[in-house]
């Protein structure tokens, strides 16, 4: 098995059967994965925030943004072979780590995250098949590309599929 | 908003400075924790560097790897974010320090030990931003620090969503803590509001207290 980390702000897109995509520590951020089930290729970006500035839409810092990123990732897998109507998408994260304080309704990032896939995925006419968002602890993501299939794991857990 | 670490009146006026504050903020940080254990804690001399958001965990053992952090706000005018981060085992040791037991003694975090290490990150704010707030003649209000027990990378999350928005980089002020033969190394992030940053650099400030020189 072959880890692909995909960092803060970064999409890393692989058709290789023995790559993993992972993203490691994700809290308030969004691990979102695309993939095409028939040609096994697989996309996965790494948000941080939720919102898009239309000033940045153009630049490399507009991927670290949930909705700019999507459409990237979208545009990349795609412009390597995938066909829009086969894609499926899952995604992990978004957790608010604040929770038990007093800062917690203020910087909830990880719920805005989620609100914004969910927004922008159904604007696209996604559907996601697989979700394991919310709640105060992080996650470590894992998509593994032969199989189409997504895990995380916890703190002191083990790996479960999304 | 532009990014104020990329100002290059940052690098010659304000760096100097908030490393001289970094130092009197620490000194104050100490006197807390001696006076919270009522032992005599001292601390090396601290290090500032600017560091990539994409680069702290790497500091930290990876973004799998477990920590503690006590994160509390400043709020006032001098407003911003500070994370103490501790990698677990250290946590243990730190917690073995502040209650006089044996190193070893504590193998897990639970809800005392965690007040424990909460009034660490309290203690330490306060006296930290109170240190640096005479110096400059401003007013700062810490909140109640939070407490985290989770992977690195879940846990920086809190001040890279913060930060990501203005800029790629932000201060780390590196510390040792000593009692006796024992030490804990500590990682204290400060996240002033970049709003703030810009403030500071276009008003030239100098530092109010004149036993301390930039």
């Amino acid at each position: 098995m072959n880890n692909i980390v995909v960092g803060l702000g970064e999409i890393k897109i692989s058709n290789n059967s023995d790559d993993v995509l992972v993203a490691y520590g994700l809290g308030s951020c969004l691990g979102i994965a695309m993939y095409d089930p028939v040609i096994h290729l697989a996309g996965m970006l790494h948000a941080v925030l939720p919102t898009c500035d239309p000033n940045i839409a153009n630049s490399d810092a507009c991927v670290k943004y949930v909705c700019c990123g999507i459409d990237v990732m979208l545009q990349q897998i795609i412009g390597k072979g995938a066909i829009r109507n086969r894609i499926v998408v899952r995604m992990a994260g978004g957790a608010n780590m604040l929770a038990s304080s007093s800062f917690s309704d203020i910087m909830n990032i990880g719920q805005r995250n989620i609100e914004s896939a969910h927004m922008k995925l159904n604007e696209m006419k996604f559907k996601i098949t697989g979700e394991e968002v919310g709640g105060n602890i992080g996650r470590t993501v894992r998509f593994y590309v032969t199989e189409g299939r997504m895990a995380i794991r916890m703190m002191g857990g083990k790996e479960r599929d999304v | 908003m532009q990014d104020p670490y990329k100002n290059p009146q940052f690098h010659e006026q304000l760096r100097p400075l908030l490393e001289v504050m970094a130092g009197a903020g620490i000194e104050g940080a100490v006197k807390g924790l001696s006076q919270m254990t009522g032992q005599i804690i001292t601390v090396t001399e601290p290090s500032v560097t600017l560091i990539n958001l994409n680069e702290i965990s790497k500091l930290l053992g990876g973004p799998e790897n477990e920590a503690v952090g006590v994160y509390l706000r400043a709020e006032g005018q001098m407003s911003g974010q500070i994370m103490l981060i501790f990698p677990y085992e250290r946590a243990l040791k730190l917690v073995d320090l502040l209650i006089d037991v044996p190193d070893g003694t504590t193998q897990h975090l639970g809800s005392y030990e965690r007040s424990a290490l909460a009034e660490v990150g309290n203690l330490t704010g306060t006296f930290f931003l109170n240190s640096i707030a005479s110096m400059l003649g401003l007013e700062a209000r810490p909140t109640p620090p939070a407490v985290m027990v989770d992977m690195v990378g879940a846990i920086l999350d809190v001040i890279i969503a913060t930060s990501a928005g203005v800029s790629e980089q932000v201060l780390m002020i590196r510390a040792t803590f000593l009692q006796g033969d024992r030490e804990a190394e500590a990682s204290f992030w400060v996240i002033p509001d970049p709003r703030v940053l810009e403030a500071f650099i276009a008003s030239e400030y100098t530092i109010k207290d004149s036993s301390h020189k930039a």
